[in-house]
C-alpha cells in the first residue's frame, strides 16, 4: 500500500470540496472519502486502488443518528455504524427488516467499524476485480473475465458488459422501504434521490462505477418512506432471507427482501428486492405484481406452493445464467419462498 | 506414581469408572495446557513476534504467471526510502504462480512492501511463457512442460486377485457393478503463523534463529551454512509456533533468504510471508480424481474394484493412499499417476493422501450398498480386513453408529427424498468413514531432568510444540512420577541448546517424546527413594511416592522438601531416551456424520460428528479430545468450504486470501463427540493425522443418505447441491 496523506476535514462542506480538488481535471491528486473504511482498506491492501489522500468524513461533525418518525420510518445518518443499525428494536416492519439485513453482514467486529453509507457505496467483492492483476471492465481494462471464467458468485440478472453483483445487504432492504438517500456535493449542493436509482446497471453508463455518485460526492442520508400511514387496509410485514455460502461470515450468493401490506390474508401491496444477483439491488416489479391480489396462504398448503412459485418464477424473470450460477436461480425461488413462509405466518 | 522396585517405567494401570479408561493422578484426566494463559493473554512469544534490536524487515516480490522468464534489476527497490538491501531469490525463470522471485529488506514492513512494489513496476521484465494449470492442460498434446521428465508422471500400479472374475460374482449373485469418478480439490494448510524467521545475527560468532517449524533442530539444517557458522553457536530457538500440519518441516526458501539477507546486512532480519505468498508457496494438499469400477454382491461385499488415480500434487508428486482404502477386496486393480502443473508443489498434510482416498472409497461404497439395497453400516462391516484389527474397527463403527443414532435413523438402506414433501423441506442424513494410522514413536530425544535442593523440578528438551500440547506433557509426565501436580515442574523446550527432539510430522510426536520424559522421570524417582530408603533405614521397595511428593511406605512419611533437601548442592539430574516398550503403533478410527440437507436452498449443515479412536494410552484427555476435534473441524471445513481457485486459462489465482479461501467458523461447527477405545491396553501412541482421514467422507455420505445425492466432488457446495437434486427431480 502506498503511503497516502489523511485528511480530517471538520465539516461535509470542506470534505466535498476536498474531494472536487482531487476530482478536477487540473488536478493529478486521487483522493477519496473513507468513513468505515471496511471495503476501501481492503482494496488500497490488495492495491486494486491507489490514492494520495484520503477525506475522513467522521469527524465532519455529519449525521450519525437514527431518528424514528411515528410511522414507523426511519431517517438514518450514514455515519451510523452497522451494529447501530443491527441493535434497532425490532419493532415494525422497517426496524426490523433493516436490523435483520445489517445482522447478516460480515462480523461482528467489521459491523462495529462499518457505516451505513460505506455499505451502500461498497465496491464488487468478483473474485477478478479483487485481483490487481486482473485489469478488468471494472478497472478500465476492456474484459469481463469472469463472463467467461470462474463465475459461480455472478449476475443472472442485468449484467453485461459487467456480470458483478452488488454485494450490499442494506441496498436491497433499503429499496424495498422505498427509502431516498441525500447527497451532499461540493459548493454546499445537496441533492435526493431515491435509493433505486443511486445505482446503475453496467449497461447504463460508465461501466466503472455502480452509483451515480460523481466523485466528489458524499452520501449523507437515508430515509425510508414505506407508506406505513395511507388510507389502504392492512399492515405490513417484512422479511429478510440472506444465503451465504458460508453460514455467519459471507457475502449473499442470494438475497431477498420483502414487505408485504396484508389485509385479511390477502396481499393489497408489495415489495420484492433481490441482492447478490444483479449489478444493483434488483426490485422485481413482476414478483410484486405475482403478489398483488393474492391471498397469504398458509406454510404447507397447495396455495401457498402455487403462490411461492408463481413469485419465484416471476422474480427470475428475465434471468440469464453463466456457466456456473444456474444454481443462483432455484436458490432465489427458494429464498422468495422462504420470505413468503416467514410473512405467512 | 512409581515404587523403586519396578524396574521399568510403566504407565497408571487404574481404570477410571465411567470411560474404562485408565488413569493416574495427573495423567490419563483431563490435563490444562501449562501455556494456555500465555497464548490467551499474548505473552507467548512466536517467531513472528521477535523484535531484536536493530532488525529489518524482508518481504518477497512473487511470480502473478505460472510460468515465465524474467530479468531483474534490484536499483529500483534499493532506491526506495528505507530498503537497505535487496536479492535475487529466483534465477531468471519461474514455474509456479506465486514462486518468490527477489526479496527486499528495509528498516520497516512498510518500506519493504514499497520496495516490492517499485521492484515489481519498475525491476522487472517478465516474458510469459504458455501455462498448464488445470488436468486437461497438462495432459493436452503439445501441452508445455512442467518438468523435465514431462507432464505425467510413471504408472505405479498393483494387481491382485481376478478383477474380472471379481465383478462376474458380483452380477451372477444379483448384485451390482458401477463406475463413478470422485474429485478433490488442493486444501491448503492454512496455518495462522505463516512460515518464516527472525535470525537475530548481527555479523559476529553466534546467531539465534526464530523460526516457525516443525522440528527445532530443522534449524541446523541449512541455516549454519547460509550464515557460515557452525552448528554450535547457531541457536535455533521455537517455543511456541502458530500451527504446520505438514508443512513446516524445513526452514524453506524464506529461511535460506532470511540468513542469507542477515548474513550480507549483518543485521537482524524479519521475513515470514504475508497471506498471499503463504496461499502460493507454502505446500498444499494435493487434489486427486480417481475413477473406479467396482462391484459389490448383494450380502454386501465387494467382490471386485478397479482405479485409475491422478494425483495433483503442481510441481511436486502429490500423495494417494491408493484403492482399496482400509476395507479389504478380494480382487483389485489399481493405476496411479502424478500430473504435474505449474503450481506450488504439494507437502505433507495431515495424514498426507488419506483423505483424498478416504473419499472415494466411501463414495463407491455408499453407491454401491444403495444400489444393492444394502445398509451402508452393513457395508462397510461386509468389508473390514480379516486381520487382527477387524474386531476393532467393528466396535468402533457400531458404536459411532449408536452414538448418532443410525439405528434409529429413519431411512438406511435407500437415502431419503430429494423432492420437498409436504412441508419438510429439510432432510437428514447420517454417514461414516474409516481410518487408519500407524503413530509409533523413534529414537530420537533426549531429556534431561533436574531436582534441586529447594525442590525445584526442571525438564528440559529441545523438542517443539506445534499446538498439540508436547509441552504439557512434558510437565505433567514428570509431575505424575512424583505426586507433584503440573505447576510444580518447570518445562523448557524449543531450543537446539536442550536435548536432541524428533521432527513432529506422521503424528510420531507423543510417541517418541513421552517414553522419554518418563524413562527421565522413572530414572530419578529410583535416585529419590534411594535417598529416602538411605535416611530412613526402611527398604526401598517398600517406599513409594504419594500425593504431594511425598514420600511413604514402611511407616515413614518425608515430605517432598525435606527428600531434596538431603541432595547434593548440585542438586540430581537424570537423563532420559525413548523406551520402545512404553508406546506402541497402529491406530484405527471410525466416525460418523449426521447432517441436514435444505432441499430449497442446498444447504448443508453438520448437526452433529461422532468420533471414536483407540490410541493406546491418552496421556491428557483434553489434548487429545482437542486434537481429535480440530481435526475434525479441518476435514468439516474440507468437505463443506475449502477449494483453492485458479483461472486455468488467465492462470489468475482467485481466492489467496481467508476472505474468498473460506475456512470453517464457529458457527459451522456442530457437538463433536470423542470417544478413546477403552479397550485398547497399549502404550501411548499418536494422533495428529488419523481423526482428519475420514469426515469429510462422512459427511459426503450424510448428505447422500439424506436425499439421495451422491455429489462427486468436494467441497459439497450449495451450488452442487441444489443443481444436482435439479438433476436427480429430472430424472424422476
Amino acid at each position: 500500500m502506498k503511503d497516502f496523506e489523511y485528511i480530517q476535514p471538520d465539516s461535509i462542506a470542506t470534505a466535498t470540496e476536498l474531494l472536487a480538488e482531487g476530482d478536477a481535471a487540473w488536478s493529478n491528486v486521487s483522493r477519496r472519502a473513507i468513513a468505515g473504511g471496511q471495503d476501501l482498506f481492503g482494496e488500497l491492501k490488495t492495491g486494486i486502488v491507489e490514492v494520495d489522500s484520503l477525506v475522513d468524513l467522521k469527524a465532519t461533525g455529519a449525521d450519525n443518528t437514527i431518528a424514528v418518525d411515528p410511522s414507523g420510518n426511519l431517517r438514518i445518518g450514514a455515519l451510523v455504524k452497522l451494529t447501530d443499525v443491527a441493535e434497532l428494536a425490532e419493532r415494525g416492519p422497517v426496524a426490523s427488516l433493516l436490523a435483520a439485513a445489517a445482522l447478516s453482514v460480515a462480523s461482528p467486529q467489521i459491523r462495529s467499524q462499518a457505516t451505513l453509507g460505506g455499505n451502500l457505496c461498497q465496491r464488487p467483492r468478483c473474485l477478478y476485480y479483487r485481483r490487481p492483476e486482473a485489469i478488468c471492465l471494472k478497472k478500465g481494462g476492456d474484459e469481463c473475465f469472469a463472463y467467461g471464467g470462474h463465475n459461480k458468485y455472478n449476475a443472472i440478472l442485468g449484467g453485461g458488459p459487467s456480470f458483478i453483483v452488488h454485494p450490499s445487504d442494506l441496498a436491497p432492504a433499503l429499496v424495498a422501504l422505498d427509502a431516498k438517500v441525500t447527497i451532499a456535493g461540493a459548493g454546499g449542493a445537496t441533492r435526493e434521490l431515491p435509493l433505486a436509482d443511486l445505482y446503475t446497471l453496467p449497461s447504463e453508463g460508465d461501466v466503472t462505477r455502480e452509483t451515480v455518485l460523481t466523485p466528489s460526492e458524499v452520501l449523507t442520508q437515508v430515509e425510508t418512506q414505506l407508506p406505513l400511514v395511507d388510507r389502504m387496509a392492512g399492515t405490513w410485514r417484512s422479511s429478510w432471507q440472506k444465503f451465504r455460502e458460508r453460514d455467519g461470515f459471507d457475502f449473499a450468493l442470494s438475497a431477498v427482501a420483502m414487505c408485504l401490506r396484508v389485509a385479511d390474508r390477502r396481499i393489497v401491496d408489495a415489495r420484492v428486492v433481490l441482492g447478490g444477483v444483479a449489478p444493483r439491488p434488483w426490485r422485481s416489479a413482476e414478483a410484486e405484481a405475482a403478489l398483488i391480489g393474492q391471498e397469504l396462504a398458509t406454510h404447507g398448503s397447495a396455495e401457498f406452493d402455487a403462490l411461492a412459485v408463481a413469485a419465484g418464477e416471476a422474480a427470475l424473470t428475465g434471468a440469464e445464467p453463466l456457466d456456473h450460477n444456474g444454481y443462483k436461480i432455484p436458490l432465489t425461488k427458494g429464498l422468495v419462498r422462504r420470505a413468503l413462509q416467514e410473512l405467512s405466518r | 506414581m512409581s515404587r523403586s522396585q519396578d524396574s521399568t517405567p510403566s504407565w497408571p494401570t487404574a481404570t477410571a469408572a465411567g470411560t474404562g479408561l485408565r488413569e493416574g493422578r495427573v495423567l490419563g484426566r483431563d490435563i490444562k495446557r501449562v501455556d494456555g494463559p500465555a497464548k490467551a493473554t499474548g505473552r507467548a512469544g512466536y517467531g513472528h513476534d521477535q523484535r531484536p534490536a536493530n532488525l529489518v524487515f524482508a518481504q518477497f516480490l512473487c511470480s502473478t504467471t505460472p510460468n515465465a522468464e524474467f530479468t531483474l534489476d534490484l536499483a529500483p527497490a534499493l532506491a526506495v526510502d528505507g530498503v537497505v538491501d535487496a536479492m535475487a531469490v529466483a534465477e531468471g525463470k519461474t514455474v509456479h504462480l506465486g514462486q518468490p522471485i527477489a526479496a527486499v529488506a528495509a528498516v520497516s514492513p512498510q518500506a519493504a512492501a514499497e520496495g516490492v512494489r517499485a521492484l515489481a513496476q519498475h525491476g522487472l521484465e517478465v516474458t510469459v511463457l504458455p501455462h498448464a494449470i488445470s488436468i486437461e492442460q497438462a495432459m493436452a498434446e503439445g501441452a508445455p512442460a512442467v518438468r523435465r521428465s514431462g507432464n505425467v508422471g510413471r504408472v505405479r500400479s498393483s494387481d491382485e486377485g481376478d478383477v474380472e472374475a471379481g465383478k462376474q460374482e458380483a452380477l451372477d449373485a444379483g448384485g451390482v457393478v458401477l463406475t463413478r469418478t470422485y474429485e478433490v480439490p488442493v486444501q491448503h494448510h492454512a496455518c495462522l503463523e505463516t512460515h518464516g524467521m527472525v535470525v537475530d545475527y548481527s555479523g559476529g560468532e553466534e546467531a539465534t534463529i526464530w523460526a516457525s517449524v516443525q522440528g527445532t533442530f530443522a534449524m541446523h539444517d541449512g541455516p549454519p551454512e547460509y550464515l557460515e557458522l557452525d552448528p554450535s553457536v547457531v541457536h535455533g530457538r521455537v517455543e511456541h509456533m502458530g500451527g504446520g500440519f505438514g508443512s513446516k518441516f524445513g526452514v524453506g526458501v524464506e529461511g535460506r533468504v532470511a540468513c542469507q539477507l542477515s548474513k550480507r546486512l549483518g543485521r537482524p532480519v524479519h521475513l515470514f510471508m504475508d497471506r498471499e505468498t503463504e496461499f502460493h508457496a507454502a505446500g498444499n494438499r494435493s487434489g486427486n480424481r480417481v475413477t473406479v469400477t467396482a462391484a459389490m454382491a448383494p450380502d454386501g461385499r465387494i467382490t471386485a474394484m478397479e482405479s485409475d488415480s491422478l494425483r495433483l500434487g503442481g510441481l511436486s508428486g502429490g500423495s494417494y493412499a491408493g484403492l482399496p482404502y482400509v476395507y479389504t477386496v478380494a480382487n483389485s486393480k489399481s493405476a496411479m499417476r502424478s500430473v504435474h502443473t505449474h503450481t506450488d508443489g504439494n507437502r505433507a498434510m495431515r495424514a498426507p493422501g488419506h483423505p483424498q482416498a478416504s473419499f472415494g472409497m466411501e463414495g463407491i461404497l455408499d453407491e454401491l450398498a444403495y444400489a444393492n439395497g444394502v445398509d451402508p453400516l452393513t457395508a462397510r462391516l461386509a468389508n473390514l480386513p480379516e486381520d487382527e484389527w477387524n474386531g476393532v474397527w467393528r466396535r468402533q463403527l457400531e458404536r459411532v453408529a449408536r452414538e448418532i443414532g443410525w439405528y434409529e435413523h429413519e431411512h438406511r438402506t435407500a437415502p431419503g427424498p430429494h423432492e420437498v414433501v409436504g412441508a419438510n423441506e429439510v432432510v437428514v442424513g447420517i454417514g461414516f468413514g474409516l481410518s487408519v494410522w500407524g503413530g509409533g514413536g523413534s529414537r530420537g530425544n533426549e531429556v534431561e531432568l533436574r531436582v534441586d535442593r529447594d525442590g525445584r523440578v526442571s525438564v528440559a528438551v529441545g523438542t517443539q510444540d506445534l499446538g498439540t500440547g508436547a509441552r504439557t506433557l512434558v510437565s505433567a509426565i514428570t509431575a505424575e512420577e512424583f505426586g507433584l501436580d503440573t505447576g510444580q515442574v518447570s518445562e523448557s523446550i524449543g531450543s537446539t541448546r536442550l536435548g536432541r527432539g524428533n521432527m513432529s510430522g506422521g503424528s510420531v510426536t507423543t510417541a517418541s517424546l513421552a517414553p522419554a520424559v518418563k524413562d527421565a522421570a522413572h530414572k530419578m524417582s529410583v535416585v529419590l527413594l534411594a535417598k529416602a530408603a538411605e535416611a530412613t533405614g526402611v527398604d526401598v521397595a517398600e517406599l513409594a511416592f504419594a500425593e504431594g511428593g511425598r514420600v511413604t511406605g514402611g511407616g515413614v512419611d518425608i515430605a517432598w522438601k525435606d527428600l531434596c533437601s538431603r541432595l547434593a548442592a548440585t542438586g540430581e539430574t537424570t537423563h532420559g531416551s525413548w523406551v520402545r516398550e512404553l508406546q506402541d503403533s497402529g491406530v484405527h478410527g471410525a466416525q460418523a456424520a449426521k447432517v441436514a440437507v435444505d432441499l430449497v436452498t442446498g444447504h448443508v449443515e453438520v448437526l452433529e460428528m461422532v468420533c471414536m479412536q483407540d490410541i493406546g494410552f491418552v496421556l491428557n484427555h483434553l489434548a487429545a479430545k482437542s486434537q481429535v476435534q480440530g481435526a475434525m473441524v479441518q476435514s468439516l471445513s474440507y468437505a463443506l468450504f475449502e477449494e483453492r481457485l485458479i483461472d486455468a486459462d488467465l492462470g489468475l489465482a482467485l481466492n489467496p486470501n481467508f476472505e474468498s479461501y473460506k475456512l470453517a467458523n464457529s458457527t459451522t461447527i456442530p457437538p463433536m463427540k470423542v470417544l478413546f477405545d477403552p479397550e485398547d491396553e497399549r502404550g501411548v501412541i499418536g494422533i495428529g493425522e488419523p481423526p482428519a482421514i475420514p469426515g469429510a467422507a462422512a459427511i459426503a455420505g450424510a448428505v447422500h443418505n439424506a436425499c439421495g445425492l451422491r455429489l462427486a466432488s468436494l467441497p459439497l457446495t450449495p451450488d452442487k447441491v441444489l443443481m444436482g437434486l435439479e438433476e436427480l427431480r429430472a430424472r424422476g
